[in-house]
């Protein structure tokens, strides 16, 4: 890869990673890391993208993500990346600012079904280009995406209710 | 779950906007790629504390110890005057009246 393909790369995928690591994590600081190791991988291993398997940007979210989950591993060894005993009753978020209610929602959820509701919901990918990322095929994908919905449903429900929807338990 | 449900959550999501990447992270990135013989030259790398400390009291144990084997290995210094006058043999004579008496087994048996 030459320095001009890197640059390339770096300023077209750079904001996508950012945002996908800062919802992952919740910080600033942690997404920077996270990003940055990103493409430092990729500069001492170009070969590793294998255009034949998918866009840059998939491959990149995909080294991303893997960070982000070494890091969950590292941090919290006992928890499940996959959990859905977080299906508990409405939060409280009485009180909070909308954003602020959507993002802790959000970071509620078991990794994997934040990373698919973040690059579904937020980066609006394509699920293929989700699954191509995360490693999975395309019905995890579809199975993650659909509680994570219904997990944020839940959470969100006075939120969603005051747009004249009401979600029962 | 009808459609709608699906819109108004994404709407509803889409409230919450995460920022882009800072300027910072271009120096980082883009700052940081050096070949690894350059690296070699002037990179930096961080090391925690406890490894820091490790690393330098083994050093220091080294240390002492190349310098306590190189005192045992040293060349002895010759020894002072003194003691090579015990040994000087320059006031050595040989007997002048030597009286040799023969003692043969059978006297030692009387």
């Amino acid at each position: 890869m030459t320095d001009p393909e890197f640059r390339s790369a770096f300023h077209g995928h750079k904001d996508v990673l950012y945002r996908f690591a800062y919802r992952m994590t919740g910080s600033e600081a942690a997404a920077e890391d996270v990003v940055q190791d990103c493409f430092l991988a990729l500069w001492r291993n170009p070969a590793a993208y294998d255009p034949d398997r998918g866009t840059l940007r998939a491959f990149l979210l995909g080294v991303t993500r893997n960070l982000l989950l070494k890091r969950w591993r590292r941090e919290r060894p006992h928890d499940a990346l996959e959990d859905d005993a977080s299906l508990c009753p409405p939060a409280d978020l009485e009180g909070r600012e909308r954003a602020g209610q959507v993002a802790r929602a959000v970071q509620m959820l078991p990794p994997l079904q934040r990373e698919a509701v973040i690059l579904a919901e937020f980066e609006e990918l394509p699920l293929e280009e989700i699954a191509r990322a995360t490693g999975a095929d395309l019905a995890a994908v579809k199975s993650r995406l659909h509680r994570a919905r219904r997990n944020l449903r839940r959470w969100l429900a006075p939120l969603l209710e005051t747009k004249g929807t009401t979600y029962g338990t | 779950m009808e459609p709608d449900d699906d819109l108004q959550l994404h709407e509803l999501l889409r409230e919450w906007e995460a920022p882009n990447a800072p300027p910072s992270l271009e120096a980082r990135v883009l700052g940081r790629r050096v070949a690894w013989w350059r690296f070699l030259l002037t990179g930096q790398i961080r090391v925690p504390v406890p490894v820091g400390l490790a690393a330098a009291a083994a050093l220091i144990a080294m240390g002492v110890v190349v310098a306590r084997d190189r005192g045992r290995g040293a060349v002895q210094p010759p020894p002072p005057e003194t003691a090579r006058a015990i040994f000087n043999l320059k006031d050595f004579q040989p007997v002048q009246n030597a009286r040799v008496r023969v003692i043969r087994s059978g006297y030692a048996n009387q």
